[in-house]
Order: structure tokens, then sequence, then C-alpha cells
């Protein structure tokens, strides 16, 4: 005999209970599963930077001891941080690097927003000409251009000095570029609207195209002083004396030569401090880090 | 380009000896390996880094909770300079560093020496280098497959295909344009491997000179022998070579496009 009807719909109920429980579990499960394999990947990349961080909180013999400490037995404060300034110029070191940084990166935002800007909303002779004159500088690589850079850097006689180090590095093509593709998105009435209220032109960039511009800018930004914070090859060639060094060129002193081995607890207390600015940036403005990063295509 | 053509030693001016310095290359035997080596870096650089970075950027795509904090971690090689990255891994592959401790159980012999071993060093190298650029890859990815329509995948899912299925299926054809765009970029940028071999092989480029890539020679010529003229002869043959590496890959790329169409 069939079941009265409010037994069928009992179990009609349940058994779609049962299902949409089922399905919870399934996605429980799988997200689970993304979970630990993404909890690995971040682990094993991690690691090498958990490992810096830690051991400049260690007394030097714990850094190679077997077995490992994982954490630090013998906390040494900021002991090994203190003893960093004492072994290398680290003061002067980072006030370099800061000089260019800061340098690279208020010219380059300036500069490129205005020439993407001339270059999206203004019609003159060659216009196509200059800006793919621009882009093609985008092209080379940097080592192509070492030699020559460096024979006209010393013809002026900017070799080992401020000047040689910062002013080659101070414009850049993709930010012209990065600026332009933004700058083409800002409407032409609102610029002929400022126009008839009778701006005059520098008034209308600063006052009207800049503050548009604002988030591109931020990314670039941020992405140039990346670029110009971790940059080696040409502080390298350019510097002789430690007192222009910046911070990659100033701890080489770490990495060679392999038959003298440095105090490894004060080098990763240099380690952390010389990538400190760039994770608080990373942490602080992670939109437009990822932002520049994406856009720009490169890694420092 | 000028400077390649003369006999420039920074102290005397510029001498024009033609073609001479491209000659000498052609006999120098430094050169020739430093072109093997720099190959060899860009063959270990671009495949294993677009796979493993997609697949990466495949496993941060999906929904999960704690997914940013581990993106951030995932992230992070990326920040540090590549002369700090060589620190941290001198400490790490030290005969009695951590990461040769952890893996002494499973080599067996004891002694690994990742640094000093002609044939391990530029494995070494590679290692290091892809650890730091991976993680940016991901992203380039993530910013792909996050502009990809989220209606294709529901559809996809109706249909009742499975994530896999979807990925290969639907995902990566789209992802073309960020394909070629990942496999340039590595490219571009393993040809300039400098920095991590001038900061971390022993003695700037060795063992016998197996991480000697172009880029380091470049400095070595110029900045350590200051010979300019070999020095740029080096840089035209570099320019030379990532410009035909590069077209043949977009070539490629696009006529495997039209062949799809």
């Amino acid at each position: 005999m069939a079941n009265p009807p409010h037994v069928v719909a009992k179990q009609i109920g349940t058994g779609e209970r049962a299902t949409f429980l089922e399905e919870r579990l399934r996605k429980r499960m799988r997200s689970l599963v993304w979970f630990t394999i993404a909890l690995v990947l971040a682990v094993s990349f991690f690691f090498p930077l958990y490992i810096m961080v830690s051991s400049s909180f260690k007394a030097e013999e714990e850094v190679l001891t077997t077995p490992i400490h994982w954490f630090p037995e013998k906390f040494q404060g900021l002991e090994q941080y203190r003893k960093a300034f004492e072994v290398v110029p680290l003061l002067r070191f980072f006030f370099n690097s800061a000089l260019m940084a800061s340098i690279d990166v208020v010219v380059t935002v300036i500069f490129s927003a205005l020439a993407g800007y001339g270059f999206a909303k203004f019609r003159f002779w060659g216009r196509r000409f200059f800006f793919f004159f621009v882009l093609s500088t985008m092209t080379v690589p940097f080592q192509i251009l070492l030699v020559p850079l460096f024979i006209e850097v010393r013809n002026l006689g900017w070799d080992n000095s401020y000047a040689g180090l910062i002013i080659p590095g101070i414009m850049n093509a993709f930010g012209v570029f990065m600026m332009r593709q933004f700058a083409y998105a800002i409407p032409d009435e609102l610029l002929d609207a400022a126009r008839i209220d009778g701006a005059s032109e520098p008034r209308i960039f600063w006052q009207v195209v800049f503050p548009l511009l604002a988030p591109a800018s931020a990314s670039l930004a941020v992405i140039i002083f990346l670029f110009s914070w971790n940059n080696f090859l040409w502080p390298l060639v350019v510097i002789k004396d430690q007192i222009y060094a910046t911070i990659p060129v100033g701890i080489t002193v770490f990495t060679q030569p392999h038959s003298a081995e440095p105090q490894w607890a004060v080098a990763m207390a240099v380690s952390t401090l010389a990538t400190l600015p760039v994770a608080l940036l990373f942490v602080f403005f992670q939109r437009y880090f990822i932002q520049g990063m994406v856009l720009s295509g490169l890694k420092g | 380009m000028y400077y390649s053509l003369t006999d420039f030693t920074l102290l005397r001016p510029p001498t024009w000896v033609g073609l001479g310095n491209f000659e000498a290359l052609l006999k120098d035997r430094l050169f020739l390996k430093s072109v093997t080596v720099t190959l060899g870096f860009v063959l270990g650089t671009t495949l294993p880094v677009w796979i493993i970075s997609l697949l990466a950027a495949a496993v941060f795509f999906q929904r999960f909770r704690g997914r940013e904090t581990l993106k951030v971690l995932f992230f992070s090689p990326v920040l540090p300079s590549l002369v700090v990255v060589a620190i941290v891994w001198r400490v790490l592959l030290h005969p009695n560093g951590i990461l040769t401790t952890l893996l002494r159980p499973l080599s067996g012999l004891g002694e690994i020496n990742w640094l000093n071993d002609p044939t391990l060093s530029p494995i070494t190298m590679i290692l290091i280098n892809d650890w730091t650029i991976i993680p940016f890859y991901m992203l380039i990815w993530l910013a792909g497959l996050s502009g990809l329509p989220p209606e294709l995948l529901d559809a996809a899912r109706v249909d009742g295909a499975n994530w896999f299925q979807s990925f290969l299926r639907i995902q990566l054809p789209l992802l073309r344009p960020t394909a070629v765009f990942v496999a340039t970029i590595t490219t571009i940028n393993a040809f300039q491997g400098f920095t991590l071999q001038y900061a971390i092989s022993p003695g700037r480029g060795g063992p016998i000179d197996v991480n000697t890539t172009m880029g380091l020679l470049i400095w070595k010529y110029g900045f350590q022998f200051y010979r300019m003229g070999s020095a740029s002869a080096v840089s035209v043959v570099l320019f030379a070579l990532i410009m035909i590496v590069t077209a043949v890959q977009l070539l490629w790329s696009r006529g495997d496009q039209f062949s799809l169409n």
C-alpha cells in the first residue's frame, strides 16, 4: 500500500535536507583541500624570509646549529640590529637609498603625468613619432645601455657622485606610457569646461588632471620606489666610495668572498632592515602595489 | 653601439677596430661559455616559472577561508632585493644551514655542495631565482583570471564540468594574452640574469665560470678589466639574442592563434 500523503511529504523533506547537508559538506571539504594546498605553497615560499627575520633575533652561534633552532632560544632583542650599524655604515646607506628613491619617485610621477597627459590630450606635430620614440626606449634592456651610459656619465664627470647615481634613472618611459593610458580616460568635456571658465593650462593640469590621475600616480609611485630601492646594477658600477653607496650595493660585503664568513645574525638583521620599507609599503598600500606591479610587468 | 667597434679602456680615447671585438669574442672561450650559461639559465627559468605560477594562481583563484593571508605570505619573496635574497640563501644553503640540515636525511650523502659544485650550482641559481619571481607571475595570472567573465565558469559548472576541466578548457584558452606576456617577460628578464650570480656564486660567476652569465660578463669586461669595447660587443650580442628569441616567441604564438581561428 502506498504511503499516505503526509508521510511522502516528510520523506522528501528529509531527503532534501540530506542532500543539502551533503552539498555543504562537500563544499567545506573542497575549500579545506584548497586551503591545505595554499598553506603548503605559502609556507614553503615564506620559509626563507621567516628564517631571515627569526635569525636576526638569535645569538650568532644559534644561526647554524644542528638541531635547528626554529625560534631564537637565546633571544637577543635588538642587539644584532645595534651591531649591524657598527659593522657597516648602514645609516649612510639608508640615507642614500632614501634620497635616490624619493627623487626618482617625485620626478618620475610628475613628469610622467605631464608627458602622459600631453600625449593623450594634445595634438601636435610628430606626436605619434615621439610617443613611439619614448616607447622604444622601454624595449631596450638596461644591461645593453650599461656601458654607453657609464661612459656618458663619466664624460660629464658625474661618476662616483649623487648626480651620476640619480640623474640617469630619473625618467622612465613606462611611467609615460602608463599615465597616457589613464589620461585618455579623462573626458574632454571636463577639460573644455575648465578652459571656458578661463583656467590656464598649468592650472588645468594641477587642479583637474593631476587629481584625477592620483590613483594611477600612487601605483606608479609605489612601483618606482620598489624599483629604485632594490636597484643594483647601476649603483654598483657608478659608485666607487662607500659614502655614496645605496643599501643593495653597500650590503654586498655580506655576500662575498666565500672564504670569509660574516657574522650571520648581523647579516640577517641587515637583510631584514633593508626589506622593511618595501614590506611596510606592501602592507599599507597593497592595492596600489599590486596594481602597479601588474601594470608594469617588471620585477625590480 | 659605437663602442663595440672600438678598443677602449677608458684611459685612452677609443680607437677604431671595426669588427675586431666580435671576432675576438668568437674565439673567447669565456664568452662562448657565458652564452651556454645564459641559455641554461633562461631554460631553467621560463618553463618552470610559467607552469608553477599558473598552477599557484589556479589555487589562489579558488574561494577558501584565509586566502588573503596565505596569498600575502606566498607573495613575500617578491619584496626583498636580490642582494638580500642572496644573503639569506647563503645562510640557508650553508653546509650547516637550515635547508642543508633539513635535506640531509633525504640526500643520504651528507654534504650537499649547493654553491661550489659545478653541476649543482647553476641549478641552485635557477631554484633561488624561480623562488623570487614565481609569486610575481602568479599575480599576473591571477589578474588575468579575475578579468574573465564569471558567467563562463558558472555555465561550465551547470554543464557539470569539474574545476580541472573548466580550468583547462575555458580559462586557459582565454588567457592566451597573459600566457604570451608571461612567457616573453620571463625570457627577457632571464637573459639579463646578473645580480644573483654576482652576489651568491663563489668568486662572482664561479665555480669555474659555470655561473658567468652574459650580463655578468658585461660587468666583468667593462668594470673589472675596463675593456669597454669587449663589454659593448657582449651587450650587442645579448641584445640581438633577446630580440631574436622574443620575436620567435611572438610570431609563434600569433601563428598558433591564426591556425586556431
